[in-house]
């Protein structure tokens, strides 16, 4: 009988193999001893079948972070960057598949295709963190930009991932500091800074110091 | 390695804000500097890039130095082997750490998922995710493994990266600022890369500490951690938690004169024994490698710089040291130009110069050797040592590069242990590991 996760494993499996997706579901199907039927109450197409692989890893990443014991220790700098650690550690394990895709899917201005599911895991995952950044006075709510913050960090994602994709040091490291750097910074932005101080200021000054009538207006 | 340090723990949140607050201003800078390049290449496209880079290493250099990261050590130890260590650098020697802002928790657990494929908690009874304290080049963890107390250190990722290009950047910099030429100053800047990145392999250090450890362990109150090679990876070190205080804390509770002494023979001894009986020394002769354990033992806790002495530096250097040498005029002379002091093509002028001054030198590195005893408490010594530096550091004749590029490193491990028992304020029996010496070493190549 098929399943989610045999299908998935014939797929990577022939598209490593072969280099592209098979020509048609009938082929794949036939190969895998499936009826196309099967298939078809799973998944819409290939690339559907492909979106839910990269789905598959970012709802892995969750369930593996929130099941560490450190995790209720952890701020929500910190578990933002357990997701980014934990994502990339799990995707060592199917980086081919990983260059594969991404780079079968050629890169436009808009999120490719494939990531699309992944992005709204993402998204729900770090609105979540952000709402409880900004409980625990961590995150600093600003009109209109609190709703762009998750904007910001899918962003740094599809950097990292980039990055990753053509990071050649050893283990990965050079990935590791991509994600401590970048992600901290990402977080620093999110946090009550001097901006925030000189914008009230100016409001301050604007309210207070009749600048209007002195410029006229 | 305390095992009574809220205070220290308090303190890395403050640490923590103002050295990013030191990286951020960095950050700005160097932005600016873009800034600057690419508003005047508008006006002149052929601009290149060499202005701007001169503007970054500056900057980066500057902050470096506040920073104490790998370019000051290069910076210091050069200036040091010039100066002799006047007293302005002796400060920031003390305290001269790689200071990296300190890991997330996040990054730790996955320097551990990586080598060991477990978490940390999946490896030892307990670990504490927040940092005790910083390493030189990473942070301590305190864990418990069978009813063990254990110290962990794990390095921040892609310290060897930043260091060589940290060198890389300041190198043409450091050239004007020492007034050296590159030629000249490679052959050191070579050395201390190779030191610097050695300390970066954790493998490296925990076979050298096993091995150290061994060697010296018939030394009187000298104590070692143990080292778990097991639990150990290219980022990770995991070993004995030794108990004690640091030097300084140490010394701020009053100790006996006896203590005193014992704690610097301990040193004396624990050093000696390298250079004249292994032949190789710790050569980071940093207050926060030690520690002084409840019942009056020095631990020693870090193997992460050794530098090896080869026979043809080794032999003419200790036996000026050490013997009545300097009253055989020729010998002498060999001796230092082995040890590349005095050049080949030298003017008898510039050799009598060299002759009078490096003498005078060794003699008053030597002072501690001569007799059975020594007093390091005495203020008169260092004061010589200081003052005699100064005065090189103003002669124009030694904004040349000379010496052998072993200098840096002995120089540094001698003169480092010195200011310790002087802080100490110890009294030393000398004799106890004498240096092996040749009355005609030029023999022995």
């Amino acid at each position: 009988m098929a399943t989610i996760d045999s299908i998935q494993t014939a797929y990577i499996d022939f598209v490593l193999t072969e280099g592209k997706q098979p020509n048609s579901v009938y082929i794949f199907a036939k190969q895998n001893d499936i009826t196309e039927d099967e298939f078809y109450t799973l998944f819409g197409s290939f690339d559907a079948l492909e979106q839910s692989i990269w789905t598959g890893f970012a709802t892995k990443t969750i369930e593996e972070i929130k099941a560490q014991e450190v995790w209720s220790q952890y701020n929500t700098r910190e578990k933002g960057l357990s997701f980014f650690y934990s994502f990339f550690e799990l995707l060592k394990g199917s980086r081919s598949f990983a260059t594969y895709s991404l780079k079968s899917h050629p890169k436009g201005f808009t999120t490719p295709k494939v990531l699309t599911g992944l992005k709204s895991n993402f998204e729900t995952f770090f609105e979540g963190l952000i709402y409880e950044g900004i409980e625990s006075n961590e995150i600093s709510d600003r009109k209109f930009f609190t709703e762009r913050y998750k904007d910001a960090l899918w962003i740094q994602f599809v950097f990292v991932l980039n990055f990753w994709m053509n990071d050649l040091s050893a283990g990965f490291e050079k990935t590791d500091e991509a994600i401590e750097k970048g992600v901290n910074v990402t977080f620093d932005l999110f946090q009550r800074s001097p901006i925030d101080n000189l914008l009230e200021y100016g409001k301050f000054l604007a309210k207070n110091s009749g600048i209007k009538e002195k410029m006229g207006l | 390695m305390t095992n009574d340090s809220p205070k220290e723990q308090n303190s890395i949140p403050t640490t923590k804000v103002q050295r990013s607050a030191k990286f951020v201003t960095t950050g700005i800078k160097i932005g600016g500097n873009y800034v600057k390049h690419y508003s005047k290449k508008l006006f002149n496209p052929q601009m290149d890039k060499s202005e701007l880079n001169e503007d970054n290493a500056a900057d980066i250099y500057e902050s470096l130095s506040e920073l104490k990261g790998s370019a000051l050590k290069v910076a210091q130890m050069l200036s040091m082997d010039k100066n002799l260590l006047p007293q302005a650098y002796t400060d920031k020697f003390s305290q001269s750490q790689y200071n990296a802002p300190p890991l997330s928790g996040p990054l730790i657990v996955q320097t551990f998922k990586k080598y060991f494929g477990k978490t940390p908690d999946q490896i030892y009874d307990k670990f504490n995710v927040k940092s005790s304290n910083a390493a030189s080049i990473g942070q301590v963890h305190q864990a418990e493994l069978n009813g063990k107390k254990l110290a962990v250190k794990i390095q921040y990722p892609g310290v060897g990266d930043s260091i060589s290009s940290d060198l890389k950047l300041v190198k043409p910099f450091a050239f004007r600022m020492l007034g050296m030429s590159e030629k000249e100053l490679d052959v050191y800047m070579r050395e201390v890369e190779e030191r610097l990145l050695e300390e970066t392999d954790y493998e490296l250090e925990v076979r050298r500490s096993i091995e150290f450890s061994n060697a010296c362990a018939n030394l009187n109150n000298v104590v070692f951690p143990k080292y778990y090679p097991e639990l150990s990876s290219k980022r990770i070190i995991t070993m004995d938690w030794l108990e004690g205080q640091h030097l300084r804390e140490f010394l701020s509770t009053n100790p006996s004169q006896e203590l005193r002494n014992l704690i610097g023979q301990a040193l004396w001894d624990f050093y000696n024994f390298q250079q004249h009986e292994l032949r190789a020394v710790h050569a980071d002769p940093h207050p926060g490698n030690f520690m002084i354990t409840p019942d009056g033992k020095l631990g020693v806790i870090d193997f992460g710089c050794i530098k090896e002495m080869p026979a043809d530096f080794y032999y003419p250097f200790f036996s000026l040291t050490s013997t009545n040498l300097f009253e055989n005029r020729n010998e002498t002379l060999k001796a230092f130009k082995q040890l590349d002091m005095i050049h080949e093509n030298d003017t008898p002028q510039q050799i009598e110069f060299y002759f009078g001054m490096y003498k005078q030198m060794i003699s008053l590195f030597a002072k501690p050797y001569i007799n059975n005893k020594f007093d390091f408490s005495e203020a008169s010594f260092f004061e010589e040592l200081y003052g005699f530096g100064e005065k090189v550091a103003k002669m124009p004749e030694f904004k040349q590069a000379r010496g052998v590029k072993h200098f840096i490193y002995v120089n540094r491990t001698n003169f480092g242990l010195y200011n310790i028992l002087h802080e100490l304020k110890a009294e030393v029996n000398t004799h106890t590991y004498k240096p092996h010496v040749l009355q005609e070493f030029v023999e022995a190549d």
